[in-house]
């Protein structure tokens, strides 16, 4: 007789990753909608992307003319958040600067992914002393104060923004390298990788073309992290007077507002809270790709 | 039926998740008589572990008892509050012996002590020598060294925490115990010891139990009669040796059947085409039918009532509709 | 317990030794002319600036001035400051106990009220407390200290002028005993607020994560079926096992206070490590600033040597495996 289409039995685990890519990526899509952070995330970074995108449209003024008055309050005509104590305008400034942390935040965040995915996978694929060593390596750039050693090498070799985005990423690849390999170690013994090897297929492209990919997830999700760190460190750096002088940053904002911030709190208080808005949005995000990578299983119980 | 210890009383557990409703034990009715043993039979998702903890009111939070009673000495367990279940019914009348799992007992706290913290919570008057040794008592029953008591529950063996668990069900003698899959984590040396000491803790401690397993084999060896559930559905309940003799439910058939014979002549090895029913959207009448080799248009209809067909032996199924329909 | 110890020094000493190699380099690697500003950058003549160079042994090949640093840094001597012209060792451990004040303050306390919150938030998920507590604790972890700290002195000290704005001691009004106490402390609740403030979220959100996790575990079963009551079962067992990862965030965490606190006793006019190390980098006064470096380098490894062994301490299958 004929049986019932096969359900799924609602125990089953989710499927591992060789369904369709497109009908794959609708899903995690819908998941990560559903999670309520990860939504919210988006509409923040929404809200920060498109005004850096469009900053020439939105801004009212060129945020380096120094036309008008220093020191005009928020709400004045013409400059809605105030002018600063060069009489540029604030809000310009803040727009332009999303530009600046965003550009750094994805270049730091990529250089670190790259290096971070390299090291990480080669370390955990080829193991023996290779392995050892970068392990050592990754984890004394763990544990030591990355943003000293960051200080100590713009203070050394330069301030400019391009410095600033190579050396917050070359700081932050740890992370990802610890993700990676810990990924590749459990996939090495999955048995479709025996078989791969087992049917003779190279070890590099087997690395690149299975393993690396199967196993790049968690370090997506870090990497939204690390670019709302990338911005933080970015702005600390501009802070201490350390960062790019020709970039209008917002930690640079910040910092040429401090000396006269109890009588003008404007130039160094909005930037800070355009800061808190982008970071928060990233944290969002990130939480949200969790939520989309995190086994049904485990969120059964919801 | 009247002299059941343990009497499940048209029993219904559902579960609400984000895709509906799911009905995971549907009017179950069964009694387990005083110093008997029903053992519990279903394969994954069968419900007979969502019964389990309806027994002790270990539903998780998504899942409650729609209709039904569970009585216990006459006593209806699902309507008794929390603290006066916890107080009074738990461990000390009722008490389950869970499948062994890495972290079934805490990890990081040595085993004596989350025992005797048991303990002590039921029988406070009892001072620490006292407990000790009523623990150490039990250890040795049920073949444990003293050495447990001051272990991590990683640094033993899978038997070793079995019978941790064992011993731990029967902290306060209680006489009515479940094993919930009790053996399921252990491998068939280590299985069939435990199932030999239960039987023999069976008959020492005048136990009452309940068996629950999807594994025939485990069930024939500890329970005086068996029950069958599918798909949340009681399709049959049997004495042992009827049971493995004769067969009545289709399913039940199917399942005597499957189960690997070491001696006698070789065949093919048989299982059960086709799989569980999605429970959100369960088939109407009797559960099995999409997967039953003699299902008619009949069995898709209503709920098929069971029908007793012996002594002690009824089964639901409309291929014995001849026979009287078993009373309540 | 021992072998573990000695496994997990095996790990940091590696670590260290790099960083004294990396310290090395990019003091080398720096520009600037050590001789230089060590003579004094403007009026030093020709001859004064070689016979400095001379002085620190600075012709020597690169290898010997490795092993001579080396062989100092063993010896306590991190080099000498080249502003200050003094040992660099003494000016860091002058300001230290000021940035220890504020460090561990704040990471104590924020772990002590990250971790309070986080359980609760565990323990009733998804409601009302539960979603406005983890909403406040991501906005927090998003500020950036230093911009909070003004935030801070803005509200409290300009505004409202409950508090004083900077520095760690009315330095006018010289108080002494019990009186010099309360001094530093009134100094000292705007900087560890703002520091604490940021650092609660961190030990919300594990813990919070940590309990869930534990509620889902098998023992709670166990218990439950035992009849032992939830709030028992929470804090007998649950919390104990809750609590491990948090052990190990508050040492990782150590390494980021650090950090944090250099740029809250800057915006404070705090006077510890931190506004020393600012200092040498305007300055470029690298022997400062690559001895705090160093310094931090080995103190973070500590503190994670100890955090390790703490963690060993608590968790029996740590040790015994």
């Amino acid at each position: 007789m004929a049986s019932a289409p096969l359900p799924i039995s609602p125990l089953a685990e989710a499927a591992p990753a060789q369904t369709r890519a497109r009908s794959k990526a609708r899903g995690a899509w819908a998941t990560f909608v559903s999670s309520r952070y990860g939504l919210a995330g988006l509409i923040l970074l929404l809200l920060v992307v498109i005004p850096a995108v469009f900053a020439p449209v939105f801004a009212p003024a060129d945020p380096f003319a120094l036309g008008a008055k220093p020191f005009l309050r928020p709400g004045s005509s013409g400059h809605p958040l105030g002018t600063d104590h060069l009489g540029r305008d604030v809000l310009s400034q803040i727009l332009f600067g999303a530009r600046i942390s965003l550009e750094v935040g994805l270049v730091a965040a990529g250089i670190a992914a790259v290096v971070g995915i390299i090291v990480g996978s080669v370390s955990g694929y080829f193991g023996g002393w290779l392995d050892v060593l970068l392990s050592r390596v990754t984890d004394m750039f763990l544990i030591i104060p990355a943003f000293f050693l960051i200080i100590i090498v713009v203070a050394t070799l330069g301030s400019g923004i391009l410095y600033v985005m190579v050396v917050i990423g070359l700081t932050s690849w740890p992370a990802n390298a610890r993700l990676m390999r810990a990924q590749v170690l459990t996939l090495r013994e999955r048995t479709f990788i025996h078989g791969l090897t087992a049917l003779g297929e190279s070890r590099f492209r087997i690395l690149t073309r299975h393993i690396i990919p199967n196993g790049i997830q968690p370090v997506i999700t870090n990497c939204t992290l690390l670019i709302a760190a990338a911005v933080l460190t970015e702005a600390s750096l501009s802070f201490l007077g350390l960062g790019d002088p020709n970039k209008a940053s917002w930690g640079r904002m910040i910092y040429d507002g401090r000396t006269s911030i109890l009588t003008a709190w404007w130039p160094s208080i909005f930037p800070g809270v355009a800061m808190v808005i982008t970071v928060l949005a990233f944290y969002l995000i990130g939480d949200g790709l969790s939520y989309v990578l995190t086994p049904k299983t485990r969120r059964a119980g919801e | 039926m009247s002299d059941a210890l343990l009497q499940l009383d048209n029993l219904s557990v559902a579960y609400r998740t984000s895709r509906g409703a799911v009905q995971a034990v549907q009017n179950v009715t069964l009694g387990v008589p005083k110093g008997q043993t029903v053992g519990l039979v279903g394969e994954s998702g069968s419900g007979k572990s969502t019964v389990a903890a309806a027994i002790l009111r270990l539903l998780p939070n998504n899942a409650g008892i729609t209709s039904g009673a569970i009585r216990f000495n006459g006593v209806d367990l699902a309507s008794l509050s929390e603290s006066e279940l916890s107080r009074t019914w738990r461990w000390r009348e009722l008490a389950m012996v869970f499948q062994r799992s890495l972290s079934a007992l805490s990890p990081v706290h040595r085993v004596g002590d989350q025992l005797h913290d048991v303990l002590a919570m039921h029988e406070p008057k009892l001072t620490k020598p006292e407990r000790t040794e009523r623990i150490e008592r039990l250890l040795q029953t049920v073949g444990l060294p003293e050495r447990v008591l001051k272990s991590y529950s990683f640094e033993l063996s899978g038997g070793m925490m079995q019978r941790t668990m064992i011993a731990l069900g029967l902290l306060c003698s209680p006489p009515f115990l479940i094993f919930d899959e009790a053996t399921t984590a252990l491998d068939v040396i280590t299985q069939s010891q435990i199932l030999a000491e239960v039987k023999r803790l069976q008959k020492e401690f005048d136990l009452t139990a309940m068996v629950i397993s999807h594994d025939v084999g485990v069930i024939n060896a500890t329970a005086t009669t068996i029950a069958v559930l599918y798909a949340g559905q009681l399709m049959e309940v049997a004495p042992r040796e009827r049971f493995f003799s004769a067969p009545a439910h289709p399913y039940s058939k199917a399942l005597v059947a499957s189960v690997p014979r070491i001696s006698g002549t070789t065949g093919r090895l048989a299982g059960i085409p086709g799989s569980l029913p999605a429970l959100q959207d369960p088939p109407p009448g009797c559960r099995f039918a999409p997967r039953c080799p003699h299902a008619m248009p009949r069995c898709t209809g209503a709920v098929p009532p069971l029908y007793q067909i012996a002594p002690g032996h009824t089964v639901r199924c409309v291929l014995y509709d001849a026979f009287p329909v078993a009373a309540s | 317990m021992g072998s573990y110890v000695g496994r997990q020094l095996l790990t940091i000493i590696p670590t260290i030794l790099l960083s004294i190699v990396l310290n090395f380099a990019l003091l080398h690697a720096a520009p600037g002319d050590p001789a230089r500003i060590y003579a004094g950058m403007d009026n030093a003549t020709e001859s004064q600036i070689a016979a400095t160079r001379k002085e620190l042994g600075l012709d020597d090949p690169l290898p010997v001035q490795f092993g001579r640093y080396v062989g100092q840094l063993v010896r306590g001597n991190f080099g000498e400051s080249f502003a200050y012209r003094r040992p660099v060792l003494g000016l860091i451990m002058n300001r230290m106990p000021a940035t220890l004040l504020l460090t561990m303050t704040s990471a104590v306390l924020a772990l002590v009220i990250g971790t309070f919150l986080g359980a609760i938030s565990a323990r009733r998920p998804n409601s009302v407390g539960d979603i406005g507590l983890s909403l406040l604790s991501y906005t927090f972890f998003a500020v950036p200290a230093f911009w909070l700290g003004l935030l801070m002195i803005l509200i409290f000290s300009s505004k409202l002028g409950w508090l004083p704005t900077s520095g760690m001691r009315n330095v006018r009004a010289d108080y002494t005993g019990w009186r010099d106490w309360l001094d530093v402390t009134r100094h000292m609740i705007l900087p560890t607020a703002t520091l604490t403030l940021v650092q609660i979220p961190i030990f919300h959100r594990i813990t919070r994560a940590s309990v869930a996790e534990q509620q889902r575990e098998d023992y709670v079963t166990t218990f439950r079926a035992t009849g032992m009551p939830e709030g028992k079962i929470f804090r007998r067992y649950a919390l104990r096992n809750a609590l491990l990862p948090t052990v190990t965030v508050f040492g990782l965490n150590l390494g980021y206070v650090v950090t944090g606190a250099a740029l809250v006793e800057i915006v404070f006019a705090w006077p510890g490590v931190g506004r020393l190390a600012l200092d040498a980098v305007y300055r470029r006064d690298y022997p400062l600033l690559l001895g705090i470096y160093l310094l931090l380098a080995i103190a973070v490894s500590l503190a994670i040597l100890l955090t390790d062994i703490v963690y060993a301490m608590l968790d029996p299958r740590i040790r015994l495996r």
